[in-house]
């Protein structure tokens, strides 16, 4: 009895495979990007970005081997285009100056409030999740550079 | 007669001359810090009759005091401010707020399209003057 289901689980998995959606694109040029074309931002503040943001809020993914799979694929697509939906750093420059305000003013409330990143990436994702220090620097690098557009 | 038109014609000609140039210069180099944070009577009563019992010091909920918080918005640092702001435009015209929730309980708090569309002119308006370009 057990066996039959397992046998057929593992079947519904299989099946499923072929119906997974297709993952977000990758694109590692992207002439609007944050970091490339603000080369001021603190070197602290670009590693802090790129290794705990950019893999969803970017152009820049990268996918570990396991996310293709059904049922992960379902949700790390999920995840990824919402979070490029919401916020994406590679289409910076597109964004108008008051949208940059705004985007940076939501940074610093989801460090704040400890909402990102996600919790179910850090936990799956080594040296991801952020110190005190670095959510301090981020938040105070995000205020900084939102004055500084209206210097 | 002629001395005293002289004299008030060359004291009042450098008073005339550099408020002139004062003025340009203040054009010139007006800067975020000089724009002035108002918010007009019809617009605070808006504000007060929708939006305040949410988006104040005293307010219950931790979440919408932390969002949005109207006690606190004109001492913001300016790019915080700004960004505030925006998302007021933005979320009036997405009719998120106030939430659909509430209304449900507090009829007469919801915003009529003449009020949002003030309330929502009025922010973006005021986030757009900080822009120098
Ligand atoms: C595992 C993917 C993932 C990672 C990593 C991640 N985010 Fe997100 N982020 C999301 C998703 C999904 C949403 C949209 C869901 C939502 O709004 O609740 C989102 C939403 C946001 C928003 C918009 C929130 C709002 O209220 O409008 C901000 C800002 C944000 N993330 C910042 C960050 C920052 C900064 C980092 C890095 C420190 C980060 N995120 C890391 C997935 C991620
Ligand atoms: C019943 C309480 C309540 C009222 C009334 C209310 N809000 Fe909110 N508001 C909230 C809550 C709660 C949140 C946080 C929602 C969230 O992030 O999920 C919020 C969030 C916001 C945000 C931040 C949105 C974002 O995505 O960052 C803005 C801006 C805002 N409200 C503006 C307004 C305006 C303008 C009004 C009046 C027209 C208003 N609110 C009325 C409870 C309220």
């Amino acid at each position: 009895m057990i066996k039959n289901l397992s046998i057929l689980l593992f079947i519904c998995l299989i099946i499923l495979q072929f119906f997974g959606p297709s993952l977000p694109e990758v694109s590692n040029i992207n002439p609007n990007d944050l970091i490339d074309n603000n080369p001021e931002i603190p070197e602290d503040i670009k590693t802090t970005l790129q290794v705990s943001c950019y893999d969803c809020h970017s152009n820049e993914t990268k996918y570990p081997w396991y996310s293709s799979i059904a049922p992960v694929s379902f949700l790390v697509v999920r995840d990824i285009n919402h979070a490029r939906d919401e916020l994406n750093f590679s289409n910076w420059e597109d964004m108008s100056k008051l949208d940059k305000a705004s985007a940076l003013d939501d940074i610093s409330d989801v460090i704040i409030d400890n909402e990102m990143p996600m919790a179910i990436y850090t936990a799956m994702h080594r040296g991801t999740s952020l110190s005190n220090n670095q959510k301090e620097s981020l938040v105070l690098w995000a205020e900084e550079f939102s004055d500084h557009m209206f210097d | 007669m002629r001395n005293p038109l002289i004299i008030m014609i060359i004291t009042f000609f450098p008073i005339i001359f550099l408020s002139f140039t004062h003025k340009n210069k203040t054009i010139q180099t007006s800067k975020a810090a000089d724009v002035n944070y108002i918010i007009p009577n019809d617009i605070q009563e808006i504000i007060n009759n929708s939006c305040y019992g949410c988006h104040n010091n005293d307010s219950k909920s931790i979440k919408s005091k932390m969002k949005l918080n109207f006690d606190k918005l004109s001492t913001m640092k300016i790019g915080k401010r700004v960004g505030k702001l925006n998302k007021i435009h933005d979320v009036i015209e997405e009719n998120e707020m106030p939430p659909k929730k509430f209304l449900k309980k507090y009829p007469d708090k919801s915003l009529s399209d003449e009020d949002g569309e003030k309330l929502a002119s009025w922010a973006i308006n005021m986030a757009s003057q900080y822009i120098n370009e």
